[in-house]
Parts: C-alpha cells; structure tokens; sequence
C-alpha cells in the first residue's frame, strides 16, 4: 500500500512519529515535508499533519484529488491543535474537517500511530472507555470551595477536578500517554465528544458551584442579577481558553478571537497563557526541539527568581537533552528502530512526548524505583511579575501570573 | 469607545432577536403576571422556557448565537430561591464563565446574562427585559455585534 505523508505548518512531532510506519515494512511510505510543491501522482493514503491555514487549501484539493482515502493525522490536523488557540488573536488555523470532505481524524497531540495504522488500513478505531472509568484517582464531584492554579503531589487518591484543578477528563478518552500519570490534570487532547471544551466548561462552571459570585441590586424591576465585575471565580481562573479549549478552539462553536494580534502566530499562541502551562505548551509545540524549549522556559524563570533545583534535577535535564539530540540523528537518518529507542528513553524521564513530568524546580513524579523522590521533586512557587530573558527566549509576565509578551528567536 | 459609526437607527436594526431562557417557576411567572397586567416589553424578545434555568448551558447559549441570536439571557428564581436545588446559581457560574471567554476573545461581555425575577411581580420580568437592551445597546455601539465586529 502507497502511503505518503504529508507536513503542513507547525511543531513536526506526528510528522516524526509516522517514521514509525516503516517498522515491519507493512506499506511503502514516502514523505513529503515540502507538500507545497509536490507535483502530484496517485497515491493510496495521505496523511496529513501539522496545522492548516485558509491558503493550504489549494495544495490539499491537490492531494484530495490524487488520493483514495485522507487522514488527519494529531490534533492540528484533525481539530486546530495548540496552534488554534492563535485564533483568539485572529489568525485563521482550521481543521481538515472544514476544509476537504471525507477525511478521517486520529486524534491525539501525539496522535496514537497504532490507530493511525488502523486508519490507513481502512479499520475502525476501537471505541474507548473514558479516561475516568481508566483513572485511579477517587471522584466525589462536591462543589469546590476554591480553584487552584498549581498542583499540590502530596494528594494522589482525590480527583484533580475534587481539589480544584481543571482536569478535562470528563470529556476524554483513555490514551497510551495519560499526563493524569504524572501528576498533570488531563489536557483534553483526545476528546471523546465534539465540542468537548465548552461541554467541560458548563462541568466546571457546575463544581464551582460553592464559589461566590458577585450579584448586583438592579433597580429597573429590583432583581438580583449577575455583575460584570471580577469575582473569586474569575479571578481564579484568568485564562479560560487556554485551559477549555487548547486543543478544539476552531471545532469549539465560539467566535472567532478579535484580540489585536500581537506578532506572528507561535508568539500569539504563547500570550494570554499561564506561567504554569508555559512548559507544557512548549512541550506541545516544539516539536523535535520542544525539550531545549521547555528547558530554556523554566531555568530562565528558575534563574531569575531563584528557585533552587537540585543536582539531580539538573542531572535528568542534562540527559533529556542529550537524548533530543540523537533523536535529531535518528530523524535526520530516518531510522524508526533508534527513533523508537530513544523516544521510549525520553518517556521514561519526561512522562510523555509532552514532557508531562517537566516543570519548574524539579520533576512531579519519581523516574526511577530506585531513586529518592526528594531529591527532584518538584514544588509551588510563587509567580513573580517581570520580564525574564535567556538567549533566544524573552518573555514578561504580569502580576496573576499571565504571559504579556514573548520573542522566541530560534529554537523552533 | 471604538471609532466604528454606530448611529441609534444602526443599532436598533441589528437588535432582532434576544432569546430568553425562562425557568417555569418564576421566571415564566412573572412574565405571566406581566401579562396579566398588559406591561408591554421589546418586540426582539423571545421566551424560551425551560424547567430550570440549571438546565441551560454554554452549548444552548452558543447554539442560539450561531443561529441568529443576538444576545442571550436567563432569568432565573432569586438567589436561595431556586424551586429545585440551586439551579439558578449553577446556570449563573456558568454564565459567568461564558463571560469571562466572551471578553478573552475580543468580545463585549454582554451578549450573555443572567437574571432574576419573582414571580408576583410582572415588572422584574420587563425590567430585566429593558435592562437587557439597555446593555446590548452600549455594547453593540462600542465594540459591534457578534457577528460584525468594527
């Protein structure tokens, strides 16, 4: 079976990842990281990653046309991705299900390559269990009393949602790679429902039910009514997208964003986020770098606000890097036997190809049996208003702790 | 206030259809009343009603936006009224929510909300008709409609 990969815009990490379909020589695959000038010929199965602007669609009517079935490979592809959250800015990501008919979608940020072989082979994807029913932490579903912005490791048995944190379980499927794992809230990459990020929101805006509102005397009818001002609830939460809606902004039903854009679409897609997400959306959107990102992110801010992070720390960091660059050689190379070996070493540190277990002063869960967890165990800190700059990478935050403004330089 | 020219007959024009999500209880009760007592209100406004404003959520507010709604309004029992449990209170955090996105995309907040009336007085239910025009009308005159912004 011909099979032709193709990379539009953005981080390349499915693109990396379908190096896996040469293993056991099942297809002939080819690929096309350039499709903007790809001539055209006949082919079985396409497969599309990375993120789509309005002016790709040329270029994919060309591929539609010369091919017998079209997948959206990860979640840029098949729902805007991380990307999309640039389209709170104005920019225009949108999904392959908007622009071409009949495509199939593998879900995921990485996208799964076993369903991904189950596509092309022309199979349905299996139906999953949510990832409540696969996760071992105990719900009550209370009303919360407050909401929480860092995560606390002491309390592993309670429900994120239970101690106010925004986990999107509710609306996801089970995955191979579950950040629940190591002690990060579900992202929500693999939804189980369309429109999953506003459904989650109405969950939330449920459970915070115990939190105050502000209510205003409205004298024209003397009713009670909802104020404009900032609350508790809001005030807790001050970036709303970027926690519903980080993958499914485009699929969401919202408007598109009216927000001045501020510089291209990776810095757009940076401001507005939380000093807190700022290492897990680098590890989204770095792609085959996203490690010398996300590092460079932390020990900045680490180095500025001196925040002590231990030898063993720096010796897992030190190991994770080595690692990104043979992953570079075995991409360079198009080795799928080494790419394979060496992701599965960067998950035994980091988590995930997210880097989940990444963050600031240290890791949130213990990598190895036989080491402390003390030694590298990562705690709250205190989120500091000011401009933190390193080399490529220069960014400022506020007061709650909200990005204002970022240069990344290189390093994408 | 934006430099976009929005004069009075421009924006009555774009105000067609504000729909109103009204609980059983009191919400629809004083619209009763206000009917009983002949109170005139909006033409642009729509009653929908519901059990319990507890029962609406960002996906039926979004669904009335995109297909053609202006604005969006739930008016619910008092505070500690609710007939059922806390329905009114449920709905108005999640309107807040719906807000608070509302305003991260560029967007006035205005075009959801969340009221109360009580069922023996006609008059909340109409002023918080009036009240809502009253806001859509600022907001639609500083930052445009949800549909065409300035």
């Amino acid at each position: 079976m011909d099979v032709k990969v193709f990379q539009f815009n953005g981080c390349k990490k499915c693109f990396n990842e379908s190096l896996l379909l040469k293993e056991g020589a099942k297809y002939k695959v080819e690929y096309v990281s350039d499709p903007k000038n790809w001539k055209g010929e006949k082919v079985d199965v396409s497969v599309i990653t990375g993120y789509l602007l309005l002016g790709d669609l040329e270029h994919l009517q060309n591929i539609k046309n010369n091919s017998n079935k079209v997948i959206a490979y990860g979640d840029c592809t098949a729902t805007g991705g991380v990307f999309a959250l640039a389209n709170q800015k104005g920019h225009d990501v949108t999904p392959l299900v908007n622009l071409i008919e009949d495509s199939n979608s593998v879900h995921g940020c990485l996208g799964e390559i076993e369903e991904l072989q189950l596509a092309i082979e022309g199979k349905e994807i299996p139906k999953l269990k949510s990832l409540c029913q696969v996760c071992s932490r105990k719900a009550t579903c209370d009303y919360l009393d407050s909401i929480n912005r860092q995560i606390e490791l002491e309390d592993s048995e309670t429900c994120f949602n239970d101690l106010g944190f925004l986990c999107s379980g509710f609306t996801a499927t089970e995955c191979k790679e579950k950040c629940i794992d190591y002690n990060t809230p579900c992202r929500g990459c693999k939804p189980s429902i369309d429109r999953s990020g506003i459904r989650m929101m109405a969950m939330f805006g449920t459970l915070a039910g115990n939190i105050e509102i502000a209510t205003e005397h409205n004298e024209n009818g003397a009713t009670d009514k909802l104020a404009d001002e900032d609350d508790d609830v809001t005030r807790s939460l001050p970036d709303m997208v970027g926690n519903f809606f980080r993958f499914t902004l485009p699929t969401s039903g919202l408007p598109k964003g009216r927000i001045p854009s501020s510089g291209t679409l990776l810095e757009d897609v940076f401001i507005g986020r939380l000093i807190e997400e700022v290492p897990l959306i680098a590890g989204l959107l770095g792609g085959a770098k996203s490690i010398s990102l996300t590092l460079k992110f932390i020990e900045t801010y680490e180095k500025a606000n001196q925040i002590e992070v231990s030898e063993q720390t720096k010796k897992y960091r030190e190991e994770l890097l080595q690692l990104e660059k043979e992953l570079h050689d075995a991409i360079d190379k198009e080795d799928a036997t080494k790419y394979k070996e060496i992701t599965d070493n960067i998950r035994a540190i980091a988590g995930n190809m997210n880097l989940s277990n990444v963050f600031f002063g240290g890791f949130k869960s213990q990598i190895n049996e036989s080491d402390n967890f003390e030694d590298y165990k990562t705690h709250i800190f205190d989120v500091v208003e000011g401009t933190y700059k390193n080399g490529s990478v220069e960014y400022s935050i506020d007061s709650e702790g909200v990005i204002k403004e970022i240069k990344i330089t290189e390093g994408l | 206030m934006s430099n976009c020219e929005t004069p009075d007959d421009y924006v009555k024009e774009r105000i067609n259809n504000i729909v109103i999500f009204m609980c059983n209880e009191c919400g629809q009760g004083s619209a009763n009343t206000a009917g009983v007592a002949r109170m005139a209100y909006d033409a642009a406004i729509r009653i929908i009603r519901v059990q319990c404003t507890g029962q609406v959520g960002p996906i039926q507010i979004m669904d009335a936006l995109n297909n053609g709604a202006d604005a969006v309004a739930c008016v619910g029992c008092c505070l500690g009224a609710c007939h059922f449990f806390n329905g009114n209170v449920i709905s108005m955090h999640r309107i807040k929510l719906m807000k608070k996105v509302f305003k991260e995309l560029g967007y006035s907040d205005q075009f959801v909300n969340q009221y109360t009336s009580r069922a023996a007085e006609g008059e909340t239910a109409v002023g918080d008709f009036e009240n809502i025009i009253e806001r859509l009308t600022t907001a639609i005159t500083e930052k445009g409609t949800i549909k065409d912004g300035c």
